[in-house]
């Protein structure tokens, strides 16, 4: 299978299941709400060690969100309840609520619920106020700019990590131009993010190692530098490979992501050096969720 | 449908007629169904024309402000009365819709603890409060009174919010405990009295307001953007919302009671 010339290989995109979150986050402007989201999804681009992956989802018009203000909503994945209750407590706490104007409220509604407000308004010492709005509980937290307004909770789904597919191409400025493309297409689908630097992921690692203290390291076969060296799955004309992984709430978030970055990257074609599509998988050893390229892309 | 045949005499307990109890009844036995009035009971059929299949929607036609403690525990359903209404209209109401098209008597929604009621014309003292032996007044729900409130409007309230689109009398908002009271109009003397917690807000600076309360300024309070966003979500009564901004003079108190309240004067 080719698309404009690239060829698409016959694999799939091994996923896990993992659990998510969403917050909402307003600000006086978008550039304020921005600051806050842009700190929040610092150093979450992995759950190997930042504990969890977050990204922006997509902007907020002021209709959208509950206060009437500029927002932002951004997903934060994690492995399980309790590593995403305790990464979304210190990181609302740290990023959103110092950030000067901010709001933050509930992107997603479950029954599991993870704390914001209902944590947070310890730092009120007592001067804190509740209030119920539409069946809504809210914090009202007296800062010095004035008040930092946090929903008690937000709610916790399940949902799919590691969806993911990788460009192979002659350098890595002709990967990264293809990436580059594909996030931009993939902040277009709802309930999905890519969570590592600018979405792309530039040392995409494979299960296990030959170090006993490491649960993920290189993945060999993918690496152009050493392709003399190891069973590759580059061929000569490949220079450099770059990732995409994506999470999504649900399977059809992750499919429709997938399909919508790699139409983008191989709009490039073969004359601005992308030359294939791949995806990662591990044989089935990570996760149930298996997203098969050629058949996403039909 | 209940439309009211002769005005009574005597206070008439309507508290058995809510969908919760008329659900599943025939014509015939709601008809039958004994109403207190006075010192006596009487059946439905002395007092009203019944008519309709459909107890989650009760209509009372020309009502009277002799009938009291309407939609008295009720958790769902809708209730519309067209005319006035006695005291203790949503007495501990528990859920669903109340709509009076006229004025209503006094403690509505005394115990309150969820739904909503609507009232276009006034309503008399003691909106949302407590009776005297009673913890706290409403502990959730909504309240929306059109025109004119009387005095005490949420004395001792836990929570909730209760909406007065004209005036309120005195002592607005007294031992207030939580929630949230809404004067658009004037408020009489001594808002906030003795409030311990909660929020008051005002259209306009009342016309006393007692010693032990401190002003804070004129302030940006960014939580009333959200309160007022949501509450033009509740409906087209309270559009209006939508022009105020959060800009106030913020009063804290009552510090007789430990000063956590807040009277809040739109700007």
């Amino acid at each position: 299978m080719k698309i404009n010339g690239v060829l698409i290989d016959d694999t799939f995109a091994e996923a896990f299941p993992m659990q998510a979150t969403g917050i909402i986050i307003t600000a006086i402007d978008l550039n304020w709400a921005y600051r806050a989201a842009n700190s929040i999804i610092g150093f979450a681009s992995s759950v190997i060690a930042c504990g969890c992956e977050a990204d922006i989802e997509r902007e907020l018009k002021p209709s959208e969100t509950p206060d009437g203000r500029p927002g932002i909503s951004v997903l934060i994945f994690a492995m399980s309840v309790k590593q995403l209750r305790e990464q979304v407590q210190r990181r609302v706490g740290q990023s959103v609520m110092t950030t000067a104007t901010t709001a933050c409220f509930a992107g997603i509604d479950s029954e599991v619920t993870v704390p914001l407000g209902k944590s947070l308004r310890f730092f009120g010492d007592g001067h804190q106020i509740s209030k119920t709005v539409n069946g809504r509980r809210y914090w009202r937290i007296p800062v010095m700019h004035g008040e930092f307004v946090c929903e008690e909770t937000t709610g916790i789904v399940p949902a799919i990590g590691g969806g993911n597919f990788m460009v192979l191409a002659k350098t890595a400025r002709h990967a990264l131009a293809a990436c580059e493309k594909s996030v931009k297409a993939i902040r277009k689908v709802p309930k999905a993010v890519t969570a590592f630097p600018g979405g792309i992921v530039g040392s995409g690692s494979k299960l296990g190692s030959k170090y006993k203290f490491l649960t993920a390291s290189t993945n060999e076969a993918f690496c152009p530098t050493i392709k003399g060296q190891v069973t590759t799955q580059l061929t000569e004309d490949i220079g450099s490979v770059l990732e995409i992984v994506i999470d999504g709430l649900d399977e059809e978030a992750i499919r429709a992501a997938m399909r919508a970055g790699v139409v983008a990257a191989c709009s490039l074609g073969p004359k601005n050096g992308i030359y294939r599509i791949s995806a990662g998988n591990y044989g089935g050893k990570l996760g149930p969720f298996h997203f098969p390229l050629r058949e996403i892309l039909k | 449908m209940f439309a009211l045949t002769a005005r009574p005499l005597q206070s008439v307990d309507l508290s058995p007629l809510i969908p919760d109890q008329l659900a599943g009844k025939s014509i015939a036995k709601i008809k039958a169904i004994e109403l207190h009035c006075g010192n006596r009971s009487i059946a439905v059929e002395q007092l009203f024309k019944v008519s309709g299949n459909d107890s989650e929607n009760i209509s009372f036609l020309r009502s009277s402000n002799q009938l009291n403690f309407i939609g008295s525990e009720m958790s769902y359903g809708h209730i519309e009365i067209r005319g006035a209404v006695g005291d203790f209209l949503g007495k501990r109401m528990k859920g669903g819709r109340i709509h009076v098209h006229g004025n209503a008597g006094n403690w509505v929604g005394n115990g309150m603890a969820e739904g909503k009621i609507e009232i276009t014309g006034d309503a008399g003292d003691f909106i949302g409060a407590a009776r005297p032996g009673d913890q706290h007044g409403m502990s959730n729900g909504i309240i929306c009174v059109s025109g004119n409130a009387g005095d005490r409007t949420g004395d001792r309230m836990r929570r909730g919010i209760i909406i007065i689109h004209g005036n309120a009398g005195d002592y607005c908002g007294s031992r207030l405990l939580a929630g949230t009271i809404i004067v658009l109009g004037i408020a009489g003397k001594l808002t906030g009295y003795g409030m311990k917690r909660g929020t008051i807000i005002l259209g306009r600076r009342p016309k006393s307001i007692a010693v032990t309360f401190n002003t804070c300024g004129q302030l940006k309070m960014e939580f009333l953007r959200l309160l007022f966003r949501q509450l033009t979500h509740m409906g087209r009564q309270f559009k209006a919302f939508n022009e105020l901004g959060p800009e106030v003079e913020r009063l804290a108190g009552d510090f007789a009671c430990g000063g956590k309240g807040e009277i809040l004067v739109l700007q």
